[in-house]
């Protein structure tokens, strides 16, 4: 049996051959792999962009406490952040003293972060409720402020003479003034 | 002289299986070359949004970092603040009790409140009224306690009452009635 085959078609034949196999090839060796890395690189993406809500979650968390915070500790923050004006204080707890007098401000060592100073107090009250008033004001005040031993209470007349230490305490930059 | 009654045709390099067959070999080229072609801008893009995301994801680190310190500053500041003022609410009962202790027969012409003791300048009547009704519950608050008269002037006596209290004691004090309470509660 002899089969004949023109040679077109043998010519057509090796074409179509020809192309199958670079089809073949190509898909093989350069489209399945391709895809196989843009499949791993979509996940990839997919678990980072889940991890980068998770930040952002936290983000708006943590933003929601600091926020809290601040409101809740509004006094404090801006008590802390007020630099310490003698006049100032003067003229504010002054309707508890019948005289009121402020002197040397000498800086302390810092405690923890915080600028502590200590301002001598001498004062004159007419009883021991202005003292406690005098007390009670300088929590709700406009600086953090501790009042120290020594504590001298001596009678003068129908005053009483009061002298003690006060100890300020603010941040690193604010100033005393 | 003819030898056929029909025309030649036309012989072309591309006979129609030779068309069929590149047009359908182009058609799967084209859509191979057009995976490719999306498959590669995807991993441009990929490998852009993943800066992004890196970037992003850095920035809220930074962010949270921040805002931690910022929570921890305002905590301190909280603890400080209740603590100056627990004190200074403190010693203002304490500076209220000193004075209710004293009797209304004792005159008191100085006081001074130290850390860890009080010094009394006054003038009583007598030594007894000064022994029963300042004495006595001084002696109770405080672990060692000093007094002296002088006659004043009008007969009365001057005198000076130096009370301290030994931090040791409190100490000590203090950790006995922690103990006390542990076993309390274990109770």
């Amino acid at each position: 049996m002899k089969i004949s085959i023109s040679r077109q078609s043998i010519y057509l034949l090796s074409l179509s051959i020809f192309l199958l196999i670079f089809v073949l090839i190509f898909s093989f060796s350069v489209l399945i792999p391709k895809g196989k890395e843009y499949r791993e690189q979509r996940n990839l993406l997919n678990k980072d962009r889940m991890e980068v809500r998770r930040y952002e979650d936290f983000s708006i968390s943590t933003l929601d406490k600091l926020k809290e915070l601040q409101s809740e500790n509004a006094h404090s923050i801006t008590a802390f952040d007020n630099s310490f004006n003698s006049e100032r204080f003067e003229k504010q707890h002054s309707l508890h003293f019948t005289t009121l007098k402020l002197s040397k401000k000498k800086p302390l060592e810092n405690e923890d972060e915080f600028a502590v100073y200590e301002v001598n107090t001498t004062s004159s009250i007419n009883s021991p409720q202005s003292f406690y008033a005098f007390l009670d004001s300088i929590n709700k005040g406009d600086w953090v402020i501790g009042i120290n031993f020594p504590i001298n209470f001596k009678r003068d007349h129908e005053l009483i003479t009061s002298s003690f230490t006060m100890r300020v305490y603010s941040t690193q930059k604010a100033s005393v003034k | 002289m003819k030898y056929s009654y029909i025309k030649p045709r036309k012989k072309s390099v591309f006979s129609s299986e030779l068309q069929l067959l590149f047009s359908f070999f182009s058609i799967t080229i084209f859509m191979l070359m057009l995976t490719y072609t999306f498959l590669v801008f995807k991993d441009y893009r990929f490998s852009q949004n993943t800066q992004e995301i890196i970037e992003k994801r850095a920035d809220l680190e930074a962010g949270i970092t921040k805002m931690k310190a910022q929570i921890t500053f305002i905590e301190k500041e909280a603890l400080l603040y209740e603590r100056i003022n627990t004190k200074n609410t403190v010693l203002k009962d304490s500076i209220a009790n000193l004075f209710d202790l004293v009797p209304q027969r004792i005159t008191l012409s100085e006081a001074s409140l130290l850390e860890n003791g009080l010094i009394l300048y006054g003038i009583t009547p007598n030594k007894d009224i000064y022994n029963f009704m300042l004495q006595a519950p001084l002696r109770s608050i405080f672990h060692r306690t000093y007094s002296s008269f002088y006659p004043a002037a009008n007969g009365w006596l001057t005198f000076v009452s130096t009370n301290y209290i030994d931090e040791d004691e409190l100490a000590l004090t203090s950790s006995k009635s922690e103990m006390k309470e542990e076993l309390d509660n274990e109770n």
